[in-house]
């Protein structure tokens, strides 16, 4: 039996620790486009501030898990006489196939801005290209307030460099967090000496000497800047198999199995089109932790296992902006609807609840987020709050309120 | 495999575990030093009460464990007795695994900056909690002594409900 999986990165990887726990004995080969040694993606922006920073796996999932792996791109795949291409020419036969293929940046289409000086941040090599041309380097403009953007521009400042970040909509953190929540994040982050613009865009890459010079804004604006960080989201890596006849649409359409449209190609991570826990809509997530699970199940499913995927939270995020830790999980700005939303603002903390009747749907915590996964749990699980209600508004919530209530099952783990 | 089994009719709710756990985790380990000791050393399990019950929450060191799945940094590891661990030296503060604990067992270091969680004691022979309690809500248990039927009952006993 050949597993063969597309992708090096924790869908991927999951996958194969997954298929490896069930057996011992099968091949599983993996097809990288980094060459790297496998590594932590979400820390990337660390090692564009920090000088010695190790972001690998402590121990190698290739050794660990026994993963031949390819460095090579797949091309196209051939579905039905089970092959992968790939960019050397050479084609691998798989008997069952995993597409963790992740997702790319979008490119906003900004006239001037494909020279030099211009990046974006997806893998180490970015941050490494990122951290050597910004030194010496005086201003940085950063394209997108979203998470990847406000990580880039918080790196860079540690550095020295005066940032800038453009975020088009009237905030940052746009699906990441509530308005009041990206106001209070906005705050901290403009405290700590970085400018941020909101409702405004970047229109024109301006160039002198054939060197990045400015950056001129839609409200007519113009900045001064050496370097271009383009953080303006993601969207699935399709490329590779768009003539295979593998069903797309955002991203790749996969049962509750995880299959694709051909039953023994499974796709896992942010490739992946699948429900959304909150809206029961198809959605792409771009997360860790979702991508985690998907590949674990993925792996699992394609040992022999049927275990069905329920779906994923596209909100569940955690960080810390200069100091100050956040947590966003489910539905944070419901619009519409008959929601019961609590609010809890004052200067050392920001909590927020979303009830939808006795269920509770959406959290986010700034400042203090203690016990935050109970509140999790329960939005990904739907476990009514009933009489509890009241203490998860209070802030009280602890897991001796479920003690009677859960499953004996996970009493018994 | 040692696991440690709550018993929560037997809580009385004292919080020893709770200063047993601080004390062990304070840098001499010694009740007197630790009072003293700032910022004040951390317990790794709490006390909770309902009108109904009232037990210490622990971390199950669970076999799927959802913050070893979230870490992003590599920190969060399994080691060779099955204990979910911390690499110190990687955790950068994203809090992911406060995220996904669903016991609520993983609390943030404000002063090193890190997430603080149960060891387990793996230096022990009797993790310091077990040893500090002083009515056996705290025991420690060889797995494979306690059957699955036996935890069963004593759980549906403890949370006072029927199958």
């Amino acid at each position: 039996m050949r597993h063969v999986i597309i992708g090096g990165s924790i869908a991927g990887i999951s996958a194969a620790k997954a298929i490896r726990g069930l057996d011992a004995g099968t091949e599983i080969i993996m097809i990288s486009e980094e060459r790297t040694k496998m590594y932590y993606r979400p820390m990337i922006p660390l090692i564009i501030e920090k000088d010695e920073i190790d972001i690998t796996f402590t121990e190698d999932p290739l050794e660990r898990y026994n993963i031949k792996a390819v460095y090579d791109k797949a091309t196209d795949i051939d579905v039905k006489g089970k092959q992968v291409l790939l960019s050397s020419g050479e084609k691998l036969t798989f008997d069952k196939l995993l597409i963790a293929t992740g997702s790319s940046p979008v490119i906003p289409d900004i006239p001037g801005i494909n020279g030099e000086g211009v990046f974006t941040l997806r893998t180490m090599d970015d941050a490494l290209k990122i951290k050597r041309y910004s030194a010496g380097k005086k201003n940085a403009v950063v394209i997108g307030g979203g998470l990847v953007g406000i990580k880039a521009a918080t790196a860079l400042k540690h550095l020295g460099l005066n940032l800038t970040i453009i975020e088009q909509l009237s905030q940052i953190l746009f699906q990441r967090l509530d308005k009041r929540g990206a106001q209070i994040i906005s705050n901290v982050i403009k405290d700590a000496g970085i400018c941020v613009i909101t409702n405004d865009s970047v229109s024109e890459a301006v160039l002198k000497d054939k060197a990045l010079n400015s950056v001129n804004l839609s409200s007519g604006e113009t900045i001064k800047t050496d370097i271009i960080i383009i953080a303006a989201g993601s969207k699935p890596n399709l490329d590779s198999f768009k003539k295979s006849g593998i069903k797309t649409n955002r991203g790749i359409i996969i049962n509750e199995n995880l299959q694709t449209s051909i039953p023994d190609i499974y796709a896992a991570g942010d490739v992946v089109e699948y429900k959304d826990l909150i809206t029961d809509m198809p959605s792409v997530s771009a997360l860790w932790t979702n991508a985690q699970e998907m590949g674990s199940l993925a792996g699992k499913n394609m040992s022999g296992a049927n275990i069905k995927y329920k779906g994923f939270l596209g909100v569940m995020n955690s960080t810390e902006i200069f100091g100050i830790p956040l947590i966003s999980v489910g539905l944070i700005e419901p619009e519409g609807g008959d929601f019961d939303v609590i609010v809890d603002d004052s200067l050392e903390s920001y909590r927020k609840l979303v009830f939808d009747g006795d269920v509770l749907v959406g959290a986010v915590f700034i400042g203090d987020v203690t016990n935050a996964g109970i509140y999790t749990n329960i939005i990904k699980n739907k476990i009514p709050a009933g009489r509890l209600k009241e203490e998860a508004i209070k802030g009280n919530l602890s897991y001796i309120n479920f003690i009677r209530t859960v499953p004996v099952q996970s009493l018994l783990a | 495999m040692k696991q440690i089994f709550v018993k929560p009719e037997k809580c009385m709710g004292c919080r020893s575990c709770e200063i047993g756990c601080a004390v062990q985790h304070s840098k001499d380990k010694n009740l007197f030093s630790a009072v003293l000791q700032s910022p004040p050393p951390m317990k790794r399990l709490f006390v909770e009460a309902t009108h109904e019950i009232r037990m210490p929450i622990i971390c199950r060191h669970c076999e799927d464990a959802p913050c070893i799945n979230a870490c992003i940094s590599g920190c969060l590891y399994r080691d060779e007795k099955g204990f979910v661990r911390r690499r110190k030296e990687r955790c950068i503060g994203c809090w992911s695994c406060i995220m996904v604990c669903p016991f609520g067992v993983i609390t943030r270091d404000k002063e090193k900056h890190i997430a603080v969680k149960c060891d387990r004691c793996h230096k022990l022979d009797i993790p310091a909690c077990v040893n500090a309690c002083p009515t056996g809500a705290l025991v420690l248990v060889d797995i494979d002594d306690m059957p699955k039927e036996k935890r069963l009952g004593l759980i549906l006993a403890a949370t006072k409900r029927e199958v």
